[in-house]
């Protein structure tokens, strides 16, 4: 890439990683929404953007999907006004989205996504490869790579202007690696004066708006054969503009910037006669292998095509044609495709020039957020040389940096499993009566129940003073006999089973963010029927546990009042620490109004989280299941009654919910020391009051107004750093606003509670 | 930020690719994040030098290792490398008793300079520390935060800054003035005083590698499993086995101790313990009932949170500063730990 100084466009110099140049560039754009939800590691986008909007910088509208899905949806939504639109996601989230990426290109309304290259579950992984962005290859949408933060920048400028080009009219997709780029900060520089971004993108409203009374139009109709088929020639022929016009955008965004990208990205390419393919943060890495090999003599160059869709085919025949060996290296596998996809499409493109000669070798790397070194770009570099050498391929197809690992060791049990007896000391005892359906527990009492194993074991890496553990031992203290659990993605999760450890003493299953519920479901269904079929004796009796935090009741939803409504044999136990806490704080819904989070900045132009907090016990209490029920590890008699309550009725009626509320001392800004103090006092204010439905009746357990214990919401707010500022007088109308909404739901509680229909 | 100066800085020590390389060993809480970005900041917008910085952690975790990586070179030099910086010039330890846990030292040769925040001796930290050899510069970081207001992270830096011989602690301390300076403009003296200390107060000796201990070489896959013996599908068999974990160095300098003769046995500690420490054993009461009874805290997990200080009602559970303490003779281990087979 050529760089040239404009002496009349200024531009700043910095010290920024990737995360923060997109966020700066989608500022300076403006665009008119962001529609997200947040997933390591694109998280810092809507974070620093909600900061910046915090302090006034710039206008974007940043609403918060309840997942990725309806993130899309926002997006999708808002484009059809018109709208300019921006999202930012990775991988789970990509996937989670990508039924609405063909629709948003089918119907062809433009918009800006920024995908943060990682890996693709499971198992769950954080850290980067491409095999998420090479899922949306076939999503219709331009796809262009950048790779360091200065590209960051710029792609997303660039990306806006060819989208919405009257003959392209295609969504555009930035991608960058997760991690290597995201949040590795180099020596950057931006325009200093945001017009001069804005005045390049222009005002480019589409012929088309879903607002516009004088034209009433109909976006997404039924359409059969004969027509799809146009509809998606239409699609293809704006891919084919786009692929035409490229050079004139990247050109004219060079007439500003000084910084020259080509379609391709070539390293001593001009001679070379071996070449390596590779992509983004892993490039320029080869960079530097490339010059290490030409000082021993080895003609040798790297390529990386800035954009894959459209995929640059004539370019690349053109770079290609005097190469005799080539390695592509992949940061993802097409599993059974015999490489990723770009070995698998420029092999297709090479053969489409008669005259290509060229040797392709095809490797896979870095997956995973494996380390690529330069000594691996060597490696892969001389593995094409003695290709070229033998004059043939005998790997066609391998694997770089997989290890097998020390065959002396086989992992095995380390403790014998729990048993049975073990886990049914009998200090509690359970009975209902037949006729009034009234329960009689006895023996729940503090210190007997210190005896009860521990189903998560120590040693998990929890923040010092998690809420979430005490919370979920003081439960599964009331939980006799076998259990099996399931957790959502979150902090519980990823504390407890870092690979290739776990704290896990039972057997614990974790599939997605948001499919909990379900999947639990089908654990139970399952089992009860391989029972039925003889295959697993009836006399084993297991109760399944489904942990999650608030986030995955959140994206988890719908899941939850699905699994609900089928009424499955299961206990959906809620831990709340009001936020996204595994991926860096952000807002959940169940944050209450004002408090602090890194997607609710409080500053000059916002003053924390706008809405009032959800109520999950009542959205589920409305599906009608038979035991709902809250509680809180420091009132651990009346929690300890409730698991009890709830295995019952688990066992015997169908599903069960409960919510804990938990302290986050690390996110809500609070000493470690007191967290069960913060807890307390949200159930003193009455915020978080301690009640079970069972049947549809309401009853309070604890109620601090008969003790003469009931409190101000703020003497409660006043403890935790995410809310001290409701303290001030500037904030005083959200501090009453939060004492009336708690004050109104607690009365109506009462109501539930005294009347049998309520 | 002002765009970045000329310089005619000229940097003492460089890899083969032209850069000096700084990796701060930590764990999360004590700011190692910040000091990187800090420290490549201050070269890059404060001396017109090239850098680049990130560091090595996972999720939202406080008290989990954290690594930090700082590359600096010539303004011309390109930065193309993603990796973690495996030889470094300056390695830089935060918390003394991360050392237990994470090989720190690996890449580490005798023309490395080591700087560690202790209250010991560069000669009584060789030895903790089996360092093989070259400069080991020790300073009470932790000290001097307390005493200034500031954080770890702070002292550290300014160490950093005089054992690079090169980096200018004007640019430092202008850096930490337009970090801190927007939000939190009443920490900003404080934090230069630190600073200023840690430049000053830090202790360097030089130990010539005579054999005493061995050089460690940067590990790159340290792993036993791969995909030769590990089980299929990503599947753990080893059920609860966490509990080989050492968790005692994300403790922050503070533990509870237990006075039995006060205890009552109520058990409400456990119930506040998020990670399990506290040992009961059966046994029989006073009144020939069967009961439990509190041994004592399991201190290889213990964080340090202090919520059963909190929760205790007789006070037999009290705060105090662990170094006042041998931990290891208190500690009173769960009945598992002779029983995990290895």
């Amino acid at each position: 890439m050529d760089t040239e100084t404009r002496e009349d466009i200024k531009q700043e110099t910095d010290f920024l990683s990737g995360n923060e140049m997109a966020s700066l560039a989608a500022s300076q754009i403006d665009f008119h929404v962001m529609g997200y939800y947040p997933i390591t590691p694109s998280t810092e986008i809507a974070e620093n953007l909600d900061e910046m909007k915090a302090e006034g910088e710039h206008d974007i509208l940043l609403i918060p999907g309840e997942g990725e899905h309806g993130a899309a949806a926002i997006c999708y939504g808002a484009s059809t006004t018109g709208a300019r639109v921006f999202n930012a996601t990775s991988a789970q989230g990509l996937l989670y989205a990508m039924e609405q990426l063909p629709v948003q290109s089918g119907t062809r309304f433009p918009m800006l996504l920024d995908v943060v290259a990682r890996s693709v579950s499971g198992p769950l992984d954080i850290r980067c490869d491409h095999s998420d962005i090479m899922m949306a290859l076939n999503c219709g949408w331009i796809i262009l790579m950048a790779k360091d933060p200065q590209a960051a920048y710029d792609m997303n400028i660039i990306g806006v202007k060819i989208g919405e080009l009257e003959d392209v009219r295609l969504p555009v997709i930035v991608c960058y690696d997760g991690f290597f780029t995201s949040h590795q900060k180099r020596r950057v520089q931006y325009f200093s004066d945001k017009m001069v971004v804005q005045n390049y993108v222009g005002f480019h409203p589409p012929k088309y708006i879903s607002i516009d009374v004088k034209n009433p139009i109909t976006i997404g109709p039924y359409m059969n054969d004969p027509d799809l088929i146009n509809n998606k020639k239409q699609q293809s022929m704006a891919m084919e503009m786009a692929y035409n016009r490229l050079a004139e955008v990247f050109d004219s965004y060079y007439q500003i910037s000084g910084r020259r990208y080509g379609i391709l990205d070539t390293y001593m390419m001009e001679d070379a006669d071996i070449a390596l393919v590779i992509l983004n943060s892993a490039f320029e890495t080869s960079k530097e292998a490339v010059d290490r090999l030409r000082a021993e003599g080895f003609k040798v160059g790297v390529m990386m095509p800035n954009v894959i869709r459209p995929f640059p085919v004539k370019e690349i025949r053109e770079c290609m044609k005097n190469i005799r060996a080539l390695c592509v290296a992949d940061r993802q596998e097409s599993f059974g495709g015999w490489g990723g996809n770009m070995s698998i499409e420029i092999k297709a493109a090479l053969k489409d020039d008669p005259d290509n000669k060229t040797l392709i070798i095809s490797r896979v790397y870095g997956l995973g957020g494996k380390e690529f070194y330069v000594e691996d770009a060597m490696d892969m570099l001389k593995e094409a040389s003695d290709v070229a050498k033998k004059g043939k391929v005998e790997i066609p197809f391998e694997y770089v940096g997989a290890t097998p690992g020390d065959l002396s060791y086989t992992p095995g049990q380390k403790q014998s499993p729990m048993t049975k007896e073990e886990t049914s000391p009998g200090i509690i005892s359970l009975n209902r009566d037949a006729q009034t359906g009234k329960f009689d527990i006895k023996g729940v009492s503090g210190r007997p129940l210190n005896e009860m194993p521990k189903r998560i074991s120590q040693g998990h890496s929890a923040c010092s003073g998690c809420g979430i553990f005490p919370g979920l031992d003081t439960f599964f203290k009331g939980i006799q006999g076998h259990v099996v659990v399931l957790f959502q993605t979150g902090c519980g999760m990823v504390v407890t089973t870092g690979y290739p450890y776990t704290s896990h003493n039972v057997t614990y299953i974790h599939n997605l963010f948001q499919s909990g519920a379900p999947t639990l479901g089908g654990v139970v269904d399952a089992f009860k029927e391989r029972q039925r079929r003889g295959e697993i004796p009836r006399s084993e009796d297991i109760t399944f546990v489904m942990v999650t935090g608030d986030g995955g009741m959140d994206i988890g939803m719908g899941h939850a009042i699905g699994a609900a409504l089928r009424n499955h044999n299961m206990i959906i136990l809620e831990y709340d620490n009001q936020g996204y806490m595994n991926t860096g704080a952000q807002l959940s819904f169940s944050t209450p109004m004002g408090h602090a989070t890194s997607t609710s900045h409080v500053g000059p132009y916002q003053s924390g989280h706008k809405l009032h907090h959800k109520d999950t016990p009542q959205i589920m209490a409305a599906c009608n299941i038979n035991y709902v029920f809250t509680g809180i590890a420091t009132q651990y008699r009346d929690l300890i009654k409730k698991a009890a309550k709830a295995q019952y009725f688990a066992k015997n009626e169908g599903l069960v919910y409960g919510k804990l509320l938990i302290a986050c001392p690390l996110e809500w800004k609070s000493e470690e020391k007191i967290g069960l103090e913060i807890i307390q006092a949200a159930v003193d204010s009455c915020f978080f009051p301690l009640y079970e439905i069972e049947h549809g009746i309401t009853n309070i357990t604890y109620n601090p107004e008969d003790k003469g214990k009931k409190t101000p919401v703020t003497e409660w707010l006043k403890l935790m750093g995410k809310t001290r500022h409701l303290l001030k007088p500037e904030y005083k109308d959200v501090a009453e606003s939060v004492q009336k909404e708690v004050d109104r739901r607690w009365e109506r509680l009462k109501a539930m509670h005294e009347h049998p229909l309520l | 930020m002002e765009s970045g100066k000329t310089t005619s800085v000229i940097i003492p020590k460089k890899s083969q690719q032209g850069f000096f390389e700084i990796r701060m060993e930590s764990i999360g809480g004590l700011g190692a994040n910040v000091a990187g970005k800090i420290l490549a900041e201050a070269g890059v917008l404060g001396m017109g030098l090239n850098g680049s910085n990130f560091s090595s952690y996972g999720s939202e975790k406080k008290g989990a290792p954290v690594k930090a990586h700082v590359r600096l070179c010539d303004s011309d030099t390109p930065i193309r490398n993603n990796s973690p910086v495996e030889n470094p010039h300056i390695l830089a330890i935060f918390h003394e008793s991360l050392i237990k846990i994470v090989p720190v030292l690996q890449g580490v040769g005798p023309d490395s300079t080591v700087m560690m925040n202790t209250t010991k001796t560069p000669n009584e930290t060789r030895g903790i520390l089996k360092l093989h050899g070259g400069y080991l510069g020790c300073l009470d970081a932790l000290g001097i935060a307390m005493a200034e207001k500031s954080r770890v992270n702070i002292p550290m830096l300014g160490a950093i800054c005089k054992l690079s011989g090169f980096i200018d602690p004007d640019a430092l301390r202008g850096t930490i003035k337009n970090v801190f300076g927007r939000k939190y403009p009443q920490t900003v003296p404080g934090n230069l005083k630190a600073f200023d200390r840690g430049y000053n107060e830090v202790k360097v000796e030089f130990f010539p590698p005579d054999g005493k201990y061995p050089y460690q070489p940067f590990i790159r896959n340290p792993s036993r499993l791969g995909y030769m013996n590990q089980p299929i599908g990503g599947i753990i068999v080893s059920a609860g086995i966490t509990k080989e974990k050492d968790l005692s160095p994300s403790r922050m300098g503070f533990i509870p101790v237990l006075d039995l003769e006060t205890c009552t046995h109520c058990g409400e500690c456990d119930y506040a313990c998020p990670d399990y420490c506290f040992v009961w054993e059966k046994g029989v009461s006073k009144t020939g009932k069967k009961a439990i009874f509190l041994k004592g805290i399991d201190y290889q997990y213990c964080k340090g949170c202090l919520q059963c200080v909190w929760i205790c009602k007789p006070r037999a559970l009290t705060t105090v500063k662990e170094s006042d303490y041998n931990v290891d003779e208190i500690t009173v281990p769960h009945p598992f730990r002779k029983k995990l087979t290895k």
